[in-house]
């Protein structure tokens, strides 16, 4: 889990527009973040090898490694929390980006409280009672939300923080039906968004704790109600 | 009183032509036939009036023969009747007065004359044909009255049937030309379907190719049309995307720019925190005004229609517009209703921002189902929406006065216009009306559709 320890939170800014850089780089460091900028995927990357950030920011349009790929290439090194924020808004760029592992999508222009209000959500750690060892089991899936850790027939599972903080969710609702908007409520702290964050999410999320994702048997959708877990 | 279409007017003018031509042949037919029956049955006459007249000069060569007896001897049968003038004296067969006064003095003196002739005549009311023949002997003429009743009857049947017949052959002419022209049509009917689906927005829809060659180049013709409506109606939505996506980075850092700025306007003098605050809220305003155009040239697609909760829809836009749950009216069989749910909640939010804005409030919100049709009715407690502005205010940046003189919400000017290019989609409309009791009152229709 990545987060921070009480200190401030770093980000990672990859945008390609220097003015948009500049001025999310101002109004971001204003709301108390740290920002490290960088005007390419390649820079980004050596970037983020030097020093992990909190939480990072990705255009999709850059000039060489594509966003979508730098996502990808970001998600095989860490579980950090990726925030896409993009001029583009068809479903089928926010579906590619958030399947190559981005946690969350944010359409120009976006307002400063809005993209903090996003990136706070993103940070906030699963809330465990102190000193007390939680464990939700479902046949061959252990989840044990204090330690972060998720186990499928004893093998351990890595999940992002995004898809780890949804699992929890819906164990914390075991046997209920979570809507779709409930969800991206109390996971994303969207108060009306991009229900396709879910569904993508939830795809993601099978294809790590199901056996056979095609065949879900924890992860259950209820047509046209939301997702339970079981 | 409006044209009659080309298929009535088609078969009009066949069975005009048919009229034309049938009672026409009806006609000469007739004439001919009579012409032929009266010489045929006057040929007859004539022949057996001879015949007779031999007769009758044979039985009165003896000097005591009795006329009558011998005009009683005559084999004449029901329809010819003797007469003998003799002397200045009529002898017939029995008392008639009336059958010699028919007889024409112009053919009487012919006769008396020595010259056989023949007339027709009317005798009480029934057609004749009066045959005279000069007997042998001087002062003794011989006539014979033969009846052309049997032929009046024969040519009043005649022309009943041929009537008939004329009728009849009008209107199968009709009927014939009525099933021709249809199929003749058929293509065009063929294109007002297709032109039909295409006004409900399926631009997909193209005539099947057809293999006539007088019908090929219409078809053609049509899909081409069809191909390049599309075309450019993608390039425009193209466009629209675009330049929306062109205005969104510049905006980016507007938006962002302008927020450091607010944040230290404090630290700023008077006029540099008022002119900071006019950035920032005018950088606020065009971010709505790019994404309304943009769901604008999206809105103008199709609407997926699914089988949505209503009340929850409603439910959904009043807690994003801040309008309290109490205020919603749910009618009795409202449940769920196909439609495209993002959609239909974007028109009711904009729908209770407008009221909100616009309208001092929005007082009351109620959901109805009538006949087959889902009513969503907002009503504002404003001044209500004067006559002259109810069009405009739907029209893209087309504001009322309530409008122009509001001092916050979006008045990106597309509100409305986003909620009637929705409604459209749907097959529904949206209209404006005056709520009882004073304020304005808006109504958004949605008919039943079978969702895809």
């Amino acid at each position: 889990m990545e987060g921070h320890d009480g200190g401030v939170t770093e980000l990672l800014l990859i945008e390609d527009d220097d003015r948009i850089r500049e001025s999310l780089t101002l109004a971001l460091e204003d709301e108390g973040y740290t920002v490290a900028g960088a005007a390419t995927a390649e820079q980004g990357l050596s970037g983020f090898a030097e020093r992990a950030a909190d939480v990072v920011l990705v255009d999709l349009m850059l000039p060489g490694i594509s966003g979508f790929d730098c996502i990808r290439e970001l998600r095989k090194r860490s579980d950090v929390p990726i925030v896409v924020v993009s001029a583009r808004e068809d479903t089928h760029d926010i579906v590619a980006a958030l399947e190559a592992g981005a946690d969350d999508y944010l359409v120009k222009p976006v307002a400063i409280k809005e993209l903090t209000a996003r990136v706070r959500a993103l940070c906030r750690r699963i809330a465990t009672p102190v000193g007390l060892t939680t464990l939700w089991t479902f046949d061959d899936l252990t989840i044990n939300p204090g330690a972060g850790e998720v186990r499928l027939g004893g093998q351990e599972v890595g999940l992002t923080s995004t898809e780890f903080k949804l699992l929890c969710e819906l164990a914390e609702h075991a046997g209920q039906v979570l809507s779709r908007g409930q969800l991206l409520k109390r996971v994303w702290g969207h108060e009306f968004g991009d229900e396709r964050v879910v569904d993508v999410h939830v795809g993601r999320l099978r294809r790590k704790v199901e056996v056979d994702p095609g065949d879900p048997q924890h992860v259950l959708t209820l047509r046209g109600l939301g997702y339970k877990l079981r | 009183m409006s044209r009659p279409g080309l298929r009535w007017r088609v078969t009009l003018l066949f069975a005009a032509g048919a009229l034309l031509l049938s009672t026409g042949l009806a006609f000469s037919t007739y004439q001919l036939t009579a012409r032929h029956l009266l010489s045929e049955r006057e040929r007859t006459a004539v022949r057996a009036a001879y015949f007779d007249a031999a007769t009758v000069r044979q039985g009165l060569s003896g000097d005591e023969a009795d006329v009558v007896d011998v005009l009683r001897s005559l084999d004449t049968g029901q329809s010819r009747r003797p007469l003998l003038h003799r002397g200045g004296q009529w002898f017939a067969r029995s008392a008639d007065d009336g059958l010699t006064s028919a007889i024409p003095s112009a053919l009487q003196s012919l006769v008396e004359g020595d010259k056989p002739a023949v007339q027709r005549v009317v005798i009480a009311g029934e057609p004749a044909l009066v045959v005279g023949v000069p007997l042998a002997r001087a002062g003794e003429d011989f006539y014979e009255v033969q009846s052309l009743v049997e032929v009046k009857d024969t040519l009043r049947t005649l022309s009943a049937n041929l009537a008939a017949v004329a009728i009849a052959a009008t209107l199968a002419a009709a009927a014939l030309s009525r099933l021709i022209s249809g199929r003749a049509l058929r293509p065009l009917q063929d294109v007002v379907d297709a032109a039909t689906q295409i006004s409900k927005g399926d631009l997909t829809v193209r005539m099947r190719p057809s293999e006539d060659p007088d019908l090929i180049k219409l078809t053609q013709a049509f899909n081409t049309m069809v191909t390049e409506v599309s075309e450019r109606i993608d390039r425009d939505q193209r466009f629209a995307a675009d330049v929306s996506h062109e205005l969104r980075s510049p905006l980016q850092t507007l938006t962002a720019a302008s927020s450091v700025l607010l944040r230290r306007s404090a630290a700023l003098d008077e006029r540099s925190a008022i002119a900071a605050r006019l950035v920032s809220e005018e950088a606020a305003r065009f971010t709505v005004l790019v994404q309304g155009l943009l769901v604008l040239a999206r809105a103008e697609t199709r609407a997926t229609l699914v089988s949505t909760d209503v009340a929850d829809l409603v439910s959904r836009a009043c807690q994003r517009t801040g309008v309290p749950l109490d205020l919603v009216e749910v009618g009795p069989g409202v449940t769920t209703w196909p439609l495209d749910a993002s959609r239909i909640e974007q028109c009711l939010v904009n729908l209770m921002d407008n009221g909100r804005y616009h309208g001092g409030g929005v007082v009351a919100v109620t959901i109805a189902l009538t006949a087959d049709m889902l009513v969503f009715t907002v009503d504002d407690g404003g001044p209500g929406v004067p006559l002259d502005e109810r069009t405009v205010i739907f029209d893209r940046f087309g504001r009322g006065r309530a409008a122009h003189s509001r001092s916050e919400g979006d008045g990106s000017g597309l509100g409305l216009a986003l909620v009637t290019q929705h409604a459209a989609a749907h097959g529904g409309q949206i209209n404006v009306l005056d709520r009882p009791g004073g304020g304005g009152r808006f109504q958004l229709t949605l008919p039943r559709v079978a969702p895809q």
